[in-house]
């Protein structure tokens, strides 16, 4: 259980604009030594390039007291990555003791939609390591596009310029960012996307259903059983919370080699309603549905209003020879192959 | 003899029994719970206690009584005191013996010889005599048991070669019939697990409790070694209610429950918060202990985390006999 209070430090997350390596180095260096100094437990997450100048700038003996850790194995999956620093954090914060983690984003290789998650997340983080005492520095270099460094001051309370923290004006409420970030409708799904209208009860006819159209497609099995799990979640909401209609309807992206599953219906979730970005604390029994349900996808989408609620699953499907996709692609015409 | 000359009353329709899963036990013997019990079984009960006994003896003699069938129970035991049969309100057991529906039939009647020992014969005339009286009285099949765990510890017992004989020849005379069904009962524990197992290779048949609950989409079956509870299928918020109902029966006396999740499928998020919340409402802070993971549901509570799940136990690894 978090205990607000035992680490001395509030929690803090900032963003550090860099232009060249003395820039990275003149704010990384004192937040990593200020850790040291302290016993926190302090983590850098960097590239190699970034790495090998840390540990020369650090020498031997400081360098042994920060973890390093690899991006493509830190940033791998939003809820996951958020789920374990947090439990981390809360750990430490309980031994009283700090989490300290330089963290820089790896952006360049992801897709528009994956980037939006990692946005998503910097917002959330705000909410969810409040009172941990944790601190966060998170290095932007200033050649990536415009875009996402305008989006980091949205999403991270301070800048750090050289030694000093200020405040960022166009910081945003993470919540007011979250919805922000589903400002964009989602686009409707193809015409022959496999469609069923849900209306009883009994939700193993669906899993049958679902298992049946997922065997025609490339998706793993240990995917197919995390899905199952997750769209009932989804289901059994939309079943307890939701109006009818409600339909599933699923399709494969074969430009972003995703699985799409979409569960809909005619309600509109309440304002200040979850969406399960935040992982639950792990000292009882709480409803951790929705939050689970992205530990086990790719990525949720989730667009509720007037016109009712779409939560879309997103699983990643495993890289395909472009033969296999025309074939699946005439399946579903989902995409190009 | 009316063993397998009469064509069966209409009562038993024909029974096709399968596991869940489809797929064939581990051996030829087919698992059936009580209340499926057939003319031509010839089944095998090795109980672990008392309380496993009672729920499926107690079963096969009341069923058989209230389907107007003859049972036939060798024990030197007073009727209102059978061995596993629990008495039950509005049920006098003295009344079946006066019509001689209910037959209890001291072993020295039975099945001894002169001598005082075990003798496989004469308790084969014994039952060929019963079903033969049963079929001129109008009854439409006979249920035979006995436990035979005395034999196992007769003083001077060299093998159990006899004992396996007197097996095979009782196997050969139920499988075949149309009438005359029945249950041997062996105390687990009275002797080797080598002989138990030679002994349980000459039934076809292998009995165990009556679900608590089975709809087809999910099973519940008691576990009494350990004490708790199999859940084969798929669970999800359909069934939750019926799942917590069971759990709490089992949720007594301060004993460690066992889940044996080995045959179960699929269990949705609502099903974990369940399990988790129960494990933390028991008296003690005794685990509830899942054992037999599929790989699948272990993948998922791994996923959500073990910690998050408190009160929860990683019990048996799957493939592990229990």
């Amino acid at each position: 259980m978090t205990q607000v209070g035992t680490v001395s430090e509030p929690f803090s997350h900032r963003v550090l604009p860099y232009d060249g390596i003395d820039d990275f180095l003149a704010g990384a260096m004192p937040f990593l030594r200020d850790g040291i100094d302290a016993g926190d437990r302090v983590l850098a997450v960097t590239g190699i390039g970034s790495e090998a100048v840390l540990r020369d700038a650090l020498g031997p003996p400081g360098a042994g007291r920060v973890e390093f850790v690899a991006p493509d194995r830190w940033y791998a999956h939003p809820a996951r990555t958020l789920a374990d620093c947090l439990g981390d954090a809360d750990r430490l914060c309980g031994e009283g003791r700090r989490l300290r983690v330089l963290a820089e984003p790896a952006w360049t290789a992801r897709s528009p939609l994956e980037v939006l998650e990692w946005q998503r997340l910097e917002a959330i983080v705000n909410v969810a390591f409040a009172g941990t005492g944790a601190a966060i520095l998170c290095p932007y270099a200033r050649s990536l596009p415009a875009g996402v460094v305008a989006a980091a001051r949205r999403t991270h309370p301070e800048t750090l310029r050289g030694d000093r923290a200020v405040g960022n004006p166009g910081y945003m409420d993470p919540w007011a960012y979250n919805s922000l970030c589903d400002r964009v409708p989602l686009p409707a799904p193809p015409d022959d996307a496999w469609t069923l209208t849900i209306d009883r009860p009994d939700l193993y006819w669906l899993r049958a259903y679902v298992t049946d159209y997922a065997r025609l497609t490339p998706l793993a099995e240990e995917d197919l059983q995390r899905l199952l799990v997750a769209v009932t979640e989804v289901v059994t909401n939309a079943t307890n919370h939701g109006r009818p209609p409600m339909v599933l309807r699923m399709w494969v992206e074969w430009r972003e080699a995703a699985f799409v599953c979409e569960v809909t219906d005619a309600g509109r979730w309440p304002a200040g309603s979850g969406r399960g970005l935040i992982p639950p604390r792990p000292d009882g029994p709480g409803r951790f549905g929705l939050w689970a349900v992205r530990l086990l996808c790719s990525m949720v989408q989730i667009r509720t209003g007037d016109d009712g609620t779409a939560v879309r699953l997103r699983l990643r499907l495993p890289s395909v020879p472009a033969t296999v996709g025309a074939r699946g692609g005439s399946t579903t015409g989902g995409g190009g192959g | 003899m009316h063993w397998a000359s009469k064509s069966p009353p209409a009562a038993y329709a024909e029974r096709i029994h399968a596991n869940l899963d489809g797929q064939a036990m581990d051996s030829w013997i087919a698992e059936r719970p009580v209340n499926e019990i057939r003319p031509g079984d010839h089944a095998w009960l090795a109980f672990s206690g008392e309380e496993q006994r009672a729920h499926i003896i107690g079963d096969f003699v009341y069923d058989g009584l209230g389907t107007e069938e003859k049972v036939v129970y060798v024990t030197d035991a007073p009727a209102d005191r059978l061995p596993g049969v629990r008495p039950r309100r509005g049920i006098d057991l003295c009344t079946f013996t006066h019509t001689r529906q209910l037959r209890v039939i001291p072993r020295e009647r039975a099945c001894l010889s002169g001598r005082g020992r075990f003798d496989p014969d004469r308790m084969l005339r014994t039952l060929e005599r019963e079903v033969d009286e049963a079929f001129d009285q109008g009854f439409r099949a006979v249920r035979l048991t006995t436990d035979f765990s005395w034999v196992l510890n007769e003083p001077g017992r060299s093998d159990i070669t006899q004992m396996l004989g007197c097996e095979h020849q009782f196997g050969e005379t139920v499988s075949p019939s149309t009438m005359a069904m029945a249950i041997c009962q062996v105390d687990k524990h009275a002797c080797p697990a080598d002989e138990l197992d030679a002994l349980r290779n000459t039934h076809e048949v292998l009995v165990e409790v009556n679900p608590e609950f089975d709809d087809g989409i999910l099973r519940i079956v008691r576990t009494f070694e350990p004490h708790g509870l199999r859940v084969e299928g798929e669970l999800d918020a359909a069934r939750h209610a019926v799942f917590a109902e069971k759990l709490s029966l089992v949720t007594c006396d301060r004993r460690r429950i066992h889940l044996d999740f080995s045959r179960l499928g699929f269990i949705d998020l609502g099903g974990l918060n369940l399990l988790a919340h129960h494990a933390t409402g028991l008296p003690t802070d005794d685990a509830l202990v899942l054992d037999h993971l599929p790989p699948d549901v272990e993948n998922v509570i791994e996923m959500v985390g073990w910690h998050r799940l408190p009160g929860l136990a990683r019990g048996q690894e799957r493939g592990m006999a229990s």
